[in-house]
């Protein structure tokens, strides 16, 4: 069967959604479903249209991957469905495209591209810029954020059961050389004027206070590995000095 | 207001997860947002800056559970200009911080929740049933809105509680300057420390610890130079 021109644009628009019923049973697979089913139309005119409902059912299964990404797996497993490929290759394909598309997504987004522009927005709001580091950062992010998601969608229907091609497009490799190591020179360069931001016009006994404090929970982790997280050491924080307050008022 | 700061929490709570991701949840946008709804945007940037360095210590990967910053930000707000003076810095970030707790505990509650809602629809998923799966999809984004709501509006209870009973008893014991302005030094040393190790996780110890090191002294250099 010839595939029909796909209504990508509907398909872009719920991939938007695709995290909307995560759950710890299926992961992802609901939202990928639901964002693979307008491309699944067409198949819709055979015999009781039992090509399409048992490609939405394959399309809802388990799937765990980066969310920007999962466009790729949308793509590629409706174009398969197309193609004829058998449904136990197309469980094949969605299984191996976990791995790599969710170590890619968390490297390239969560490890790069948002402490990167986060960390560009705090030097933006330290050097007093205001509202526009703000709504710089929201504009940047999501550029990147929806170019990601378009062209993991597009691969993904152009390359079918050989969209693992797509991974090795030396774009991405580049992207990944230029945005990582720009997250480590960003977020350094962050760090000092931040906390200059931070101590402005505050006495020496506060910037101890502070210093003491953030040197304390830098090397706690080290102490008790995994039993300090940032949410444990600001409560501490809050609730020791609260109590010293009271004791030495 | 009230309305206006839920249903902002509500938007940032959604965004977080659910849809569509486009980083409204972050603090950094959270806090000043509260905070101009409030008529007061630098204590929605000063929260807001404070709780995006806690949020370096989220990586949401895989089903890791983790505290929700985005309604978290918004009580704090709340409740940091409620309370006012020196120590509306801290009490928001302690009354953010308890929020932000719940907030993490919700979420996991929620996914139980749409896991049971898919084990129930699992017949008519399993047969491709369109109308079933959208339902399911949509419902579970209707409950995520209810559970940011619900977050939030915990949240801003808790800040029209704790902020002006905080500053009566504090008006009353008529505290030092120095010692009101402890909570907030304490809270923004720990995120600071937060901040910093989160970014130390994902540069690791390989190469990017020079590209680290660059930016740390180009940063203190333009630090002093201002």
């Amino acid at each position: 069967m010839a595939p029909v021109k796909p209504p990508l644009a509907i398909a872009f628009l719920r991939l938007f959604t695709v995290q909307g019923s995560w759950n710890y049973e299926r992961m992802l697979g609901l939202g990928v479903g639901v964002a693979e089913e307008p491309l699944l139309r067409g198949l819709r005119q055979g015999a009781n249209g039992d090509a399409y409902h048992g490609a939405v059912a394959r399309g809802a299964r388990f799937f765990n991957a980066h969310p920007y990404l999962c466009g790729m797996v949308v793509g590629a497993a409706a174009k398969c469905e197309y193609e004829g490929v058998p449904p136990e290759q197309v469980a094949r394909l969605r299984t191996a495209l976990c791995g790599p598309l969710g170590s890619l997504g968390d490297r390239l987004v969560w490890g790069g591209w948002l402490p990167l522009t986060s960390a560009a927005a705090l030097i933006a709001v330290a050097l007093g810029v205001g509202w526009w580091a703000i709504a710089g950062f929201l504009l940047l992010y999501n550029v990147g954020h929806v170019a990601l998601r378009w062209w993991a969608l597009r691969a993904g229907w152009t390359h079918g059961a050989g969209v693992v091609t797509a991974l090795r497009h030396p774009a991405l490799q580049r992207a990944l050389a230029l945005v990582v190591p720009a997250m480590a020179l960003v977020s350094g360069f962050a760090i000092p004027l931040v906390l200059r931001a931070l101590v402005a016009g505050w006495s020496g006994r506060d910037v101890g206070v502070l210093g003491g404090v953030a040197l304390l929970g830098f090397l706690s982790p080290r102490w008790w590995p995994g039993a300090v997280s940032g949410l444990r050491l600001g409560l501490i924080a809050v609730a020791a000095a609260l109590a010293a307050g009271a004791i030495w008022p | 207001m009230i309305f206006a700061l839920l249903g902002w929490g509500m938007l940032v709570g959604l965004d977080l997860v659910s849809v569509p991701q486009m980083m409204i949840a972050r603090p950094l946008v959270a806090g000043p947002i509260a905070g101009a709804m409030l008529g007061d945007v630098a204590t929605g940037l000063q929260l807001g800056v404070l709780f995006e360095l806690f949020q370096y210590d989220v990586l949401p990967v895989g089903a890791v559970r983790y505290p929700e910053y985005g309604p978290a930000t918004v009580a704090a707000v709340a409740a940091a200009h409620l309370t006012g003076g020196l120590i509306g810095i801290g009490v928001g970030a302690g009354v953010g911080l308890v929020v932000g707790m719940l907030g993490g505990i919700s979420l996991h509650l929620l996914r139980i929740l749409n896991a049971r809602a898919v084990a129930r629809a699992a017949d008519q998923l399993e047969a491709g049933a369109v109308d079933a799966l959208v339902r399911v999809h949509a419902a579970s984004i209707a409950r995520d809105a209810v559970r940011a709501a619900l977050v939030t509006g915990v949240g801003l209870g808790f800040a029209w509680l704790v902020g002006p009973v905080l500053s009566i008893t504090l008006l009353a014991r008529e505290l030092r300057p120095e010692t009101i302005r402890l909570p907030g030094a304490a809270v923004a040393g720990a995120a600071l420390a937060t901040g910093s190790a989160g970014v130390l996780r994902l540069v690791g110890k390989g190469p990017l610890v020079r590209w680290l090191a660059t930016g740390v002294a180009a940063g203190a250099i333009v630090a002093w130079l201002r």
